[in-house]
C-alpha cells in the first residue's frame, strides 16, 4: 500500500490539460520511492476510492482553467458529497467523500492546479505552464516528503 | 384534427451520450406517441479516410471511453482480413481475454454505475437522490462491489495494454507484447472475489427482480428477433463465429450467418430525426426486421454457455419466459450472467500454458483490398468494414455498431412504458424515470453509435400544441 497516491488528471491531447500528466511522467523515475504511487487518469472516476482509502496523503494534479496562466495553488480538500447524477466525472472532494462513505478514509488531501492557458488540441505546453514544472514538481516533493516525516515516529 | 402535447425528456441521464425523449400525448392526455433521438453527431467512418489502415485499430479505440477494446478487436480483425493473416494462437486467446474483461467492466459500469439507482432505490425514488450517492448510504457493499468488479476488468486491460483506456496493444496481425507470468499471476489472483462478487449480485438481482413486475411485463417486453455471435456448438462466444438470429418463440430464424457478409442480412434506415441509424433484418425488410443484440440477444440464441455456474444461470434464465425471454428488463440479468461467464472463462484461458507463448503477432503487408471484422462488444455485434488503396491508405470505411442495432426495438420500448406509465395531466417523476429506464436497460452507448461528454441535468417539460411550457420537472 503506497504512503502517498499521487493522481494525475487531465486530457493529455488537450495542451495544457495534460500539465498533471507531464508531472507524472517526470516523477516516475527510477528514484521515486516505493512507497509513493503515481495514477495518471482523464477524469475522476469512482473505481480511484479504493486506491484513494489505502494511502495517507492523496495529491491531486490538475489544471485549471482560471487564474492567471502559470500559477501554482496548492489546496488541502476535505471530503464534500455531491449529488451529480453524473457517473465518470467527479471532483476530488466527492472522490474522498466516496472514499470516506464506502472504506472510512481517513488521509490528507491536497488539490494542486496550475492555471493553464490553452485548452485546445494539442499536446504541448503554453509556455508559462511549461515554466511552471519545475516548482509543480518541486512542491509536489515537498508535500510527499512532508507527509513522510509527519509519520515517522520520532526516536 | 388532433391536438397533441408533448413531453420532452432532454437529456437522457445515466446513459453513454447525449439523448432525449418525446412523448407526444392525445387529447385525454395518454402517450400517443414516443421518439428516442440521439442528438450528437461524430462521423469516424469520414474522417479515417485517408489513414493507413495500420492506425484503424488506434485510431476506432477513440470511438469510446468505456468501450475502446471492442473497437480495437473488430478494427484489428477487420486489418487482419487486410493482411489475409492468420494471428497467432497465443494472439487469439490473449484478444479473448482483453474483450471480456471489457465485458465484465463495461457491464459492471451498466448495472452498479447507472442503473443500481433505479434497482436499489426504486423507479419512484425522489430523483434528487436516485443516483450513486443514494446508493453508496443505501447498500455500501453493492457499491464496493461495483468497484471492485469495474477494478478487476480495468485492471486486466491496463495490465495486458498498458493502460485502461484506449490501449493500443492489440495491433493487425495480433498484438504488440506477450503476457507475462507475473501478469497472468496477479490477474487468476483476482478471479475467486470476482467470482464472489459476481454470484452474490446475480442473487440480489434476481431477489429484487420480484418487486418490478410491472416493470418486467411493460419494458420492451414484445416479440423480436434477436442476433448474436455463437460458436459451431451454438455456445457463447464474443470474439469470432458464425451470426445467428433467434425469433420470438424461442426457435433459430437464421443460422451460420457469415459476419464478414452482413450487408447481405443487415439493413440500415436513416430518419430525419434522429444520428442514429436503425438496422434491420433485411429478409423482414423495414421495420418488421426489428432486432435486438447484446447480453439479452446473445443469451436468447445461445445454447450453452460452456462454465459450470455461467450454464446453470443460463438454464434458469431461459425459463423466465415461455419462448424468448422477451422483456428488455431482464438485460441486467443476462448482463450479470454474462460477467460471471467471463470470469470463469477467463480463469480456463489464463491457466492455459499458450497464452504466455512469446509469438503473438504475424507479419504481412496488405494483401486484400477489403477487410471485415466483427465481435461481440458489450452492448451487442459489432461490425468494421473497411476498403484500401494500393497503398494500404483507408478509402471507405463502415460501422455497424450495437446501439443503432438496437434503435428500433429502444424506440418501441419507449413507446411501450410510456403508454403504460405516463399520465400526462399528472406528470410525476417515476413516471418519466421509467421512461429512461428502459432505455438504461439497454446500456446504449451514442458515442459509440454515432461515432461528447457533458453536464447531464434532467429536464422534462410539458408542452400545448404552441409551445408553451405547462409543466417542468428539472432533475438536478
Amino acid at each position: 500500500m503506497p504512503r502517498v497516491l499521487i493522481i494525475a488528471y487531465g486530457n493529455p491531447l488537450r495542451c495544457d490539460d495534460g500539465l498533471a500528466w507531464r508531472v507524472a511522467e517526470a516523477l516516475s523515475q527510477p528514484d521515486l520511492p516505493s512507497d509513493i504511487a503515481i495514477i495518471t487518469s482523464h477524469q475522476l472516476t469512482p473505481e480511484l476510492a479504493q486506491p484513494i482509502s489505502q494511502a495517507s496523503t492523496i495529491l491531486f494534479l490538475d489544471a485549471a482553467r482560471s487564474g492567471v496562466p502559470g500559477d501554482v495553488l496548492s489546496v488541502p480538500l476535505n471530503p464534500q458529497p455531491g449529488s451529480s447524477a453524473f457517473t465518470h466525472n467527479f471532483s476530488p472532494q466527492a472522490l474522498l467523500a466516496i472514499a470516506q462513505e464506502l472504506y472510512g478514509l481517513s488521509a490528507e488531501a491536497f488539490l494542486i492546479s496550475v492555471s493553464g492557458e490553452c485548452f485546445d488540441h494539442g499536446d504541448t505546453l503554453s509556455p508559462k505552464v511549461f515554466e511552471s514544472l519545475p516548482r509543480v514538481i518541486h512542491h509536489v516533493r515537498e508535500l510527499s516528503n512532508r507527509s513522510a516525516s509527519a509519520i515517522v515516529p520520532s526516536s | 384534427m388532433e391536438n397533441k402535447k408533448t413531453i420532452v425528456i432532454d437529456p437522457v441521464t445515466r446513459i453513454e451520450g447525449h439523448a432525449k425523449i418525446t412523448l407526444h400525448l392525445n387529447d385525454q392526455g395518454d402517450v400517443a406517441d414516443a421518439r428516442f433521438h440521439v442528438t450528437q453527431f461524430r462521423g469516424f467512418e469520414k474522417f479515417c479516410e485517408g489513414r493507413p489502415f495500420t492506425e484503424m485499430p488506434s485510431l476506432m479505440a477513440r470511438i469510446c471511453g468505456i468501450c475502446p477494446v471492442s473497437h480495437l478487436i473488430a478494427s484489428a480483425k477487420a486489418c487482419d482480413a487486410l493482411l489475409a493473416v492468420r494471428i497467432p494462437p497465443a494472439a487469439d486467446k490473449l484478444r479473448r481475454v482483453i474483450n471480456m474483461a471489457q465485458i465484465v467492466q463495461s457491464h459492471a459500469l451498466s448495472v452498479f454505475h447507472l442503473s443500481s439507482p433505479d434497482l436499489l432505490l426504486g423507479m419512484d425514488a425522489d430523483p434528487a437522490k436516485s443516483n450513486l450517492w443514494g446508493v453508496f448510504e443505501k447498500d455500501p457493499q453493492l457499491a464496493r462491489d461495483g468497484i471492485h468488479l469495474r477494478q478487476f476488468g480495468q485492471q486486466i486491460i491496463e495490465r495486458l495494454g498498458g493502460k485502461r483506456i484506449h490501449p493500443a496493444w492489440v495491433v493487425p496481425g495480433g498484438v504488440s507484447q506477450p503476457l507475462s507470468q507475473q501478469d497472468r499471476d496477479a490477474i487468476l489472483s483476482a478471479i475467486p472475489e470476482a467470482l464472489t462478487i459476481a454470484l452474490r449480485t446475480l442473487s440480489w438481482l434476481k431477489k429484487i427482480t420480484e418487486t418490478f413486475r410491472e416493470e418486467v411485463i411493460s419494458f420492451g417486453n414484445f416479440p423480436s428477433l434477436f442476433m448474436g455471435t455463437v460458436k459451431e456448438n451454438g455456445g457463447i462466444t464474443f470474439y469470432d463465429g458464425k451470426i445467428r438470429f433467434g425469433d420470438a418463440t424461442g426457435n433459430i430464424a437464421a443460422d451460420g450467418l457469415d459476419p464478414a457478409r452482413y450487408f447481405d442480412f443487415l439493413g440500415e434506415k436513416v430518419e430525419t430525426w434522429s444520428y442514429l441509424k436503425s438496422s434491420y433484418y433485411k429478409p423482414h425488410g423495414f421495420p418488421d426486421g426489428m432486432y435486438r443484440v447484446g447480453p439479452l440477444a446473445r443469451l436468447n440464441v445461445v445454447d450453452r454457455c460452456g462454465t459450470e455456474l455461467a450454464d446453470q444461470e443460463l438454464a434458469e434464465f431461459k425459463e423466465l419466459q415461455r419462448g424468448a425471454v422477451l422483456s428488455s428488463f431482464h438485460y441486467h440479468l443476462a448482463r450479470l450472467i454474462e460477467i460471471l461467464y467471463c470470469v470463469e472463462r477467463l480463469e480456463h484461458l489464463l491457466n492455459d500454458p499458450e497464452i504466455l507463448s512469446k509469438h503473438v503477432r504475424s507479419e504481412a503487408k496488405p494483401n486484400a483490398p477489403e477487410g471485415v471484422g466483427s465481435a461481440e462488444a458489450p452492448r451487442g455485434t459489432l461490425f468494421h468494414h473497411y476498403k484500401i488503396d494500393e497503398h494500404g491508405l483507408i478509402r471507405w470505411a463502415n460501422l455497424i455498431i450495437a446501439t443503432g442495432q438496437n434503435n428500433l426495438a429502444m424506440n418501441r420500448s419507449v413507446l411501450q412504458v410510456a403508454k403504460h406509465f405516463v399520465r400526462g395531466n399528472a406528470l410525476m417523476p417515476g413516471m418519466l424515470n421509467r421512461v429512461e429506464a428502459v432505455i438504461r436497460s439497454y446500456d446504449p452507448c451514442l458515442s459509440c453509435s454515432t461515432h461528447a461528454l457533458g453536464e447531464m441535468p434532467l429536464r422534462v417539460q410539458l408542452l400545448d400544441p404552441e409551445g408553451s411550457i405547462l409543466a417542468e420537472v428539472v432533475r438536478p
